[in-house]
């Protein structure tokens, strides 16, 4: 582009700049997720309430969730880029122990960043059982770095470049005009942040797939202000170790 | 939505005829019709018109069709890379680059893909973006990276990977090598060597020397000539940040950044992804590139949102 503006220096700031040696985000360990969505929930205008309760009716309606892979599937194999563009095989993350994969929404998601924040304060409890933590996003370009940045996130934040993986696991929906029109009208644009212009996201969606590659516990809620609580996913851990 | 209500789609729009596009996918016609009607359910809408000597593809089915192509692509780049690792087969992988592009951009997602894909055989074609545009339509490369391009055809998929200023490059005995930036006023009064087949060319002519042209000295295609030619003293040239330069020249900024430029990845719609073109084309979306424009790689004018919890 050939246009008189400020040098990228001075235009580019990454969100909510965090200098390198900041803590990272207090976690709140403290509060279960259910809790922090309560808390979320009270922020909603009149528009995200109508918006909320037609997206979520929609799915309930089409049953989109019901096509979404169950305990004792495959879970299908995938290879992705993280942030930095660094490949990840699904043979890779789960050799040494069970993995869990979460999809979620995007960094422009507030109850997406706030299970972000809840995963990350539960990770070492993860890693204490053996198991890989990844957390995939149909987020591509810089999104997913700016979003570790400004959460200070150690996390493998996967990218699924083009939704491949979110539509073999079943929970790729194409989001209904109503709801782009509301995100749109927020600033989001799921086209340029997902490099397609056939606006798509996952319905958020944990699993816990053993070494075998065989899907253990899976957690799948229409309604995208449920997650499921890192203490359930702790628990569905050390079942599946327990049964191995 | 589910992988073989994609698959049954892309069939039927491949043969526009219910009947083949079920023998291709080894299922009834009922149940691929079945498969489609859920795939229009959850999209909102008709995909294809059912007429009896006609089938075709409604709007929206066109709409949505190379997006599918890609997300079945890359749904199935995985299952594919293990056939053709039991196969023992070469991955060839044809990328081209445009004049203004480094082969240093392509190196490290290079490096990444060859730990997935065994066999992974890289080729790498110079040419205009015009030419590689062609190449790509006619399945002579598969991938392209190039700078800004006119008329992109609607069978090309293109997508931003970030964007990078000019800079100016010289040699450390020219007048203008002790300043610490370089104004447009001072390139009016200098030599410029000429990029031929420059994409930014038209608009630098016609945003910084309207009146008079630049005083135009020798000219070339390749980056490294221009590079060598001013070593020798012929003159400054103007090159993309991210281009390596051979050491006995300098680069410096030009004075408030005027002149910028972005890289795009280019790749044909509805072709089968091979997995090396996959992977490629996941890593190029994905990558740091301020790694090879060090504080300086913004892939995006727009600075993104990302919610915070509130504390």
């Amino acid at each position: 582009m050939t246009t008189t503006r400020t040098p990228a220096a001075n235009r580019f700031q990454p969100i909510d700049p965090q200098p390198d040696d900041a803590p990272p985000m207090p976690n709140q360990t403290d509060k279960t997720f259910a809790e922090i969505r309560s808390e979320l929930l009270t922020t909603f205008s009149a528009a995200d309430w109508e918006s909320y309760n037609h997206l979520v009716g929609w799915l309930r309606d089409t049953d989109a969730a019901s096509q979404a892979l169950k305990v004792g599937d495959d879970a299908p194999d995938f290879l992705l880029p993280d942030a930095d563009g660094r490949l990840h095989s699904s043979e890779q993350l789960r050799r040494n122990g069970p993995l869990v994969l979460s999809f979620f929404r995007g960094g422009w998601c507030p109850f997406c960043t706030a299970e972000l924040c809840a995963l990350q304060a539960a990770k070492d409890m993860f890693e204490s059982v053996g198991a890989t933590l990844a957390v995939v996003t149909p987020e591509t370009r810089d999104f997913p770095r700016q979003l570790k940045r400004s959460l200070g996130l150690d996390l493998k934040v996967l990218s699924d470049v083009d939704y491949g993986v979110a539509v073999s696991y079943g929970v790729l929906f194409r989001v209904p005009d109503e709801t782009k029109a509301h995100y749109s009208g927020l600033g989001f644009d799921l086209s340029a942040r997902h490099g397609s212009p056939v606006w798509m996201l996952p319905i958020p969606a944990t699993y816990v797939i053993d070494t075998e590659g065989r899907i253990r516990s899976a957690f799948v809620e229409p309604d995208f202000t449920i997650r499921e609580e890192p203490a359930q996913i702790l628990a569905s851990l050390r079942r599946a170790a327990s049964t191995c | 939505m589910e992988l073989h209500q994609v698959r049954y789609f892309l069939a039927v729009a491949s043969t526009l005829n219910f009947t083949r596009a079920a023998e291709q996918c080894n299922v009834t016609q009922p149940a691929l019709t079945k498969g489609v009607q859920k795939l229009e359910q959850e999209l909102g809408g008709q995909l294809i018109y059912r007429e009896r000597q006609l089938t075709q593809l409604t709007d929206l089915g066109k709409e949505v069709l190379p997006m599918l192509e890609r997300t079945l692509a890359s749904a199935e780049a995985v299952r594919r890379r293990a056939q053709e690792f039991q196969r023992k087969e070469v991955a060839p992988l044809k990328i081209g680059l445009a004049p203004s592009i480094s082969v240093s951009l392509v190196l490290d997602p290079i490096a990444e893909i060859a730990k997935f894909v065994p066999g992974l055989h890289v080729e790498l074609r110079q040419d205009t973006a015009e030419k590689l545009v062609e190449l790509l339509l006619e399945g002579e490369i598969n991938a392209a990276m190039v700078g800004d391009v006119r008329d992109m055809p609607v069978r090309i998929d293109d997508w931003s990977l970030f964007e990078e200023r000019y800079v100016a490059v010289l040699a450390p005995t020219h007048q203008l090598a002790n300043r610490l930036s370089i104004c447009i006023d001072d390139l009016r009064e200098t030599v410029l060597l000429e990029r031929a087949g420059c994409d930014v060319a038209p608009k630098i002519q016609r945003l910084y020397f309207p009146e008079e042209p630049p005083h135009l000295g020798h000219c070339s295609g390749h980056d490294l000539h221009l590079q060598h030619m001013a070593a020798a003293g012929f003159g400054v040239f103007l090159a993309p940040e991210h281009m390596p330069c051979i050491p006995t020249l300098k680069t410096i900024p030009i004075e408030g950044d005027p002149i910028w430029r972005e890289v795009r990845l280019l790749a044909v719609q509805g072709r089968r992804y091979s997995p090396a073109l996959d992977a490629f084309v996941k890593v190029a979306r994905l990558r740091d590139w301020s790694v090879e424009v060090p504080g300086r790689g913004v892939p995006h004018a727009t600075v993104p949102e990302t919610a915070r919890t509130p504390a």
